[in-house]
């Protein structure tokens, strides 16, 4: 057996977040803004109280009555008063006995809103890039603006200058369990069960808008059913906490998939611009412009220009480079992490460019990029070094991969390689407890396993390498944020690089005290010895128990906590002239190689062979991590293929359902060759690099590489959708 | 709402009788009633499941296939004499949906939903088959392209049940094209038949009109079990021209018409040479 949950799921036994139920629960549903931006005039919810099973109905007007202490951020209300900015923004909520009787009462509420202007998409106020200096416009976000060496030299002195423009679509997470809560109200307790990746994260995030002290905000993770990103803040919580203060009354609040599709902050699309200035083989600078829709993200809460554009100029060695980019604020829901945010579409954007520059000039684009890859030691952009850094080797091992594939293809079977690099999230930080109790080890950690097995496999698997114990004698218990360790959340790949630290700190301090405890000298080692926790040093073994103090045997076991407080890797000040940019912890390379087939007259695109090479520093479990790249590849294909939200002129999701947002199938699933890099350490335990985001990175610019390679058609938007295809192959 | 699942036709015929109009919504696979109920388009009192009629035949005779009304897809797809005596039929009931889909899906419910994006309604308008009607009177039987009015029309009238569908054996083959290759609805959906002398070529289209259509000015440039290839192209083109296609969401006008060119005339190439069905 692989992982410990795999039985249980196969059975349907795990509680997730959507089985939550209390006896006497209420059902909510959110009531939403119906246009894309506006000025609520009347909120009327006498209808909706007066609907059959209504037990509460709240909007702006009542929170003070239910918060009479509210201090909190007046920039984050629960409930719009005034504006409306994104279509679908909840404006009220409704509980009643059962959940039809809920949906009824929530369509009989009065709205009505005076309409504004709306702002669709960045078109509607950047028809083309702006310039620089637009970062007082009042459709800024942000703007980010930095600078390597002289660009506008190089770009005199270039022999030619290559440009592109590419789009990117929005896409949605899409977990197979939406956004589901149970909250309870009880005295001074605020108390909700969620599904979500960051039991402390939606703490915070419930404190801040309800302003209530943050102990009083209590928080337990159920399964999750995929999270993907979107799972990461609060989102159903506060509402759900305020009806079951409002109702006293249990109150369980699940999106619809509907629903999930415009209230999940998810990827909007965006328009880049490259252009690289070439002398003879070599880039001599880059220039990179971004405009990223940000839909109605609030301001200074946008993370994502920052951290993406980075990844757009490539792991390139290029004397000059700039970056530039702004966060647009449309009336679109607010943009949100997804999977390696926002990084397969830079990558798409860079490494499309990339290789059409070696296309161009008659190069061989593998060839290409492994004279020009960053090697250890070479500074950034930014100005960090790269450290340890599997790019080369995975270059040249996508080389013996191509070199096979085109024995074994067809002919007209076309190969597109793409290279791309993340670096493991630290987020706040984190730590567990752990427990050697006289038969187990015990991991207490307050996150949630959420499907890619970093916690439920990740951390016992660092406790099976530290301790000796095989896997069925270590487990892992969920608590809440009232008794749990801290931690910042299971996002950013960093689950095993700061919580599997925190567990490798914790069963090292275990060991030793056993060691103080046990005569002689040397390694400490745990092991199962018919059912018992069994400590060694060379010949001698003790059961740990008798070990034990009696303050131990009273509470069941010895207790250690671990912490890990990782930090983000400094950036040049001096090359950042404006805006937050994001230092990378560590150098993770992702090098995928696709084998496409294009129907020449239809336009449609067959992946009919994938590899994926993946620098993981060191491997704690290899079926895990081969599943992860796996389901990464998946899912990049996804983005790369058919996944795209559609907005009407005025903001409306046009495809919010999964019969016209395409989610691959396994049918569109090729063979995938896994292939995986050991021995250029990260920042986690024994050398672990983040291993759930960079899979995904570099799927769709390998795709869109191997139909140009196969078909000459260049596809720089995204997805490549066969009608987009065919335009391409200038057949429209 | 409440379920009843009789036993006999009579019984359901007079549930759909009984009561004011739209209290009976029948269900026969549901794939597509379903996501209208989830929706909320319709409100109905009762679904009268018809899965329990004995109504699930696969009958050869020498020129026609019978199916009835309930046989779920996947029995029709697995049949063997399928591939090689109406090969069209076959590929289009694997196009539907998704393996589990087609475990519930019907030839009947798919008829009666009339949706224009079916992936059936072409080949079984190129296949010219007809439609047995039960009524409270007992059974009529009327050519498809009468049956159907229009995008979710169809003339059974109030008491009336899709009973079963014959399907004359006919060389055939059906394309499609999808954004996702699985479990997608298609863009364009092309079939084209042929009478076993050659004597007369079926074209119909889908994806393009409001409601599948067949394209009979196309149709008539062809002659013969294996028309010239400059004849075939023409067809195609002119299949292309007056399928009356349209945007939207899904595809834009000018790829429809790209697709049906190209999808038609690899329908046409792919109607097997030699006469299949019983005539072989």
């Amino acid at each position: 057996m692989i992982r410990s949950d795999s039985p249980r799921k196969v059975r349907g036994a795990l509680e997730y977040g959507v089985d939550l139920d209390a006896p006497g629960a209420l059902h909510a549903v959110l009531i939403r803004s119906p246009v894309a931006h506006g000025r609520l005039r009347t909120l009327d919810l006498e209808r909706v109280r007066s609907s059959p099973g209504v037990v509460a109905a709240i909007g702006a007007a009542e929170l003070a009555e239910l918060l009479p202490s509210r201090r909190g951020d007046p920039s984050r209300p629960a409930f719009p008063s005034e504006e409306l900015r994104y279509r679908g923004e909840p404006v009220a909520a409704v509980a009643a006995r059962t959940l039809g009787e809920a949906r009824a009462a929530a369509l009989r509420a009065r709205i009505e809103v005076d309409p504004l202007p709306i702002v669709a998409q960045i078109e509607d106020v950047f028809p083309e890039w702006p310039g620089s200096g637009e970062g007082e416009s009042e459709h800024v976000n942000a703007h980010v603006l930095a600078r390597q060496g002289d660009t506008e030299r190089v770009f005199a002195r270039a022999d030619r200058v290559v440009r592109g423009k590419y789009r990117t679509a929005g896409i949605v997470q899409m977990p197979l369990e939406p956004h589901a809560c149970l909250a309870r109200v009880e005295e001074e307790s605020w108390r909700v069960q969620s599904s979500t990746q960051s039991p402390f994260g939606v703490r915070e995030d419930t404190s801040a808008i309800l302003g209530l002290p943050e102990e009083q905000v209590v928080v337990e993770a159920s399964w999750v059913g995929g999270g993907f990103g979107g799972k990461g803040a609060a989102l159903l919580e506060p509402y759900a906490l305020l009806l079951a203060a409002a109702s006293h009354r249990p109150v369980k609040l699940q999106l619809s998939y509907a629903e999930e599709f415009e209230l999940s902050r998810s990827t909007l699309p965006s328009t880049i611009w490259i252009e690289s200035a070439m002398s003879g083989d070599a880039i001599l600078g880059r220039r990179v412009r971004l405009l990223l829709d940000t839909g109605a993200s609030l301001p200074g809460r946008d993370f994502a220009t920052g951290y993406a554009i980075g990844f757009i100029a490539g792991p390139y060695r290029i004397g000059a480079v700039e970056l530039e980019g702004y966060a647009v604020k449309t009336n679109k829901p607010p943009f949100g992490p997804h999977r390696a945010p926002f990084a397969p579409q830079c990558v798409f954007a860079g490494e499309s460019h990339t290789d059409e520059i070696a296309r161009e000039a008659g190069w061989d684009p593998l060839e290409f990029r492994e004279r020009t890859a960053w090697r250890v030691g070479d500074e950034t952009p930014l100005g960090q070094k790269v450290g340890p850094f599997g790019l080369e080797e995975g270059i040249a091992r996508a080389r013996a991969i191509r070199e096979r594939w085109r024995k074994e293809l067809p002919q007209g079977t076309g190969i597109g390689l793409a290279v791309g690099f993340w670096s493991t999230g630290t987020g706040a930080g984190g730590e567990v407890l752990v427990r050697l109790g006289p038969t187990e080890l015990v991991i207490e950690t307050v996150e949630a396993e959420i499907g890619s097995g970093s916690v439920i496999r990740g951390l016992v698997a660092v406790a099976e390498e530290i301790s000796g114990l095989p896997r069925e004698a270590i487990r892992i218990e969920r608590t809440d944020t009232a008794r749990g360790p801290y931690d910042s959340g299971v996002y950013g790949s960093r689950t095993l690089g700061a919580l599997g630290h925190a567990v490798r700190v914790a069963v090292t301090k275990l060991l030793e005290e056993l060691g103080r405890r046990l005569p002689g000298r040397g390694e400490v080692r745990l092991e199962l010895l018919d059912g018992k926790c069994v400590a060694s040093r060379g010949e001698a073994r003790t059961g740990v128990e008798s070990l034990f103090t009696d303050t131990e045997r009273a509470t069941s076991g010895m207790l250690a906590r671990g912490r890990h407080y990782g930090r983000g890797g400094e950036i040049l000040a001096e090359r950042v002239i404006t805006g937050g940019f994001f230092g990378y912890t560590d150098f993770t390379a992702a090098v995928h190689l696709a084998a496409v087939a294009v129907d020449a007259e239809t336009g449609q695109v067959r992946v009919v062979r994938y590899a994926a090479i993946a620098d993981a520093g060191h491997v704690v479990d290899a079926p895990t991590y081969r599943a992860q790249v796996e389901g990464g590849v998946a899912m990049g294909l996804g983005e790369a293929l058919t996944e795209e939200t559609l907005w009407s002129a005025e903001a409306e999701l046009m495809n919010p359902g999964l019969l016209d947002y395409r989610v691959p199938t396994l049918l569109e699933i090729p063979p995938i060759e896994v292939e995986v890099i050991e021995g250029f350490p990260g920042a986690g335990p024994g050398g672990t690099k983040g291993g759930g985001e960079p899979p995904i990175i570099p799927v769709p610019a390998a795709v869109a590489n191997a139909v140009a390679d196969a078909s000459g058609a260049r596809v720089r938007e995204l997805p490549l959708t066969p009608e987009r295809v065919a335009r391409a192959l200038k057949l429209l | 709402m409440a379920l009843l699942a009789p036993t006999r036709a009579e019984e359901a015929i007079a549930e759909l009788l009984d009561g004011p109009e739209g209290r009976v919504a029948v269900l026969a696979g549901g794939t597509d009633l379903l996501l209208d109920l989830e929706e909320g388009k319709g409100a109905p009192e009762v679904l009268l499941s018809l899965h329990r009629l004995p109504w699930r035949e696969l009958r050869w005779g020498r020129e026609h296939l019978e199916v009835g009304a309930t046989l779920p897809l996947a029995e029709l797809e697995r049949d063997p004499e399928l591939a090689r005596r109406i090969p069209g039929l076959l590929e289009a009931v694997g196009a539907v949906g998704g393996f589990a889909l087609r475990n519930q899906a019907t030839l009947g419910g798919n008829l009666v939903r009339a949706s224009p994006v079916s992936d059936l309604i072409p080949i079984l308008l190129a296949l010219e088959c007809e439609v047995g009607i039960l009524g409270s009177t007992g059974e009529r039987t009327i050519p498809l392209e009468k049956f159907l009015l229009g995008p979710r029309r169809t003339v059974l009238a109030r008491g009336e049940l899709v009973r079963r569908v014959v399907i004359p054996t006919l060389p055939s083959a059906f394309r499609w094209q999808r954004v996702r290759p699985a479990n997608d609805v298609s863009q364009i959906s092309v079939a084209v038949a042929r009478t076993p002398d050659g004597e007369h070529w079926r074209i119909a289209t889908a994806g393009v009109a409001p409601l599948a259509r067949r394209a009979r000015t196309a149709e008539a440039l062809l002659r013969g079990r294996s028309p010239p290839e400059e004849l075939m192209v023409s067809a195609a083109a002119g299949a292309a021209e007056e399928a009356g296609v349209r945007a939207d969401k899904r595809a834009t006008d000018t790829y429809r018409r790209q697709l049906l060119r190209t999808l038609v005339l690899r329908a046409i190439r792919a109607v097997p040479v030699g006469p299949t069905g019983d005539a072989g």
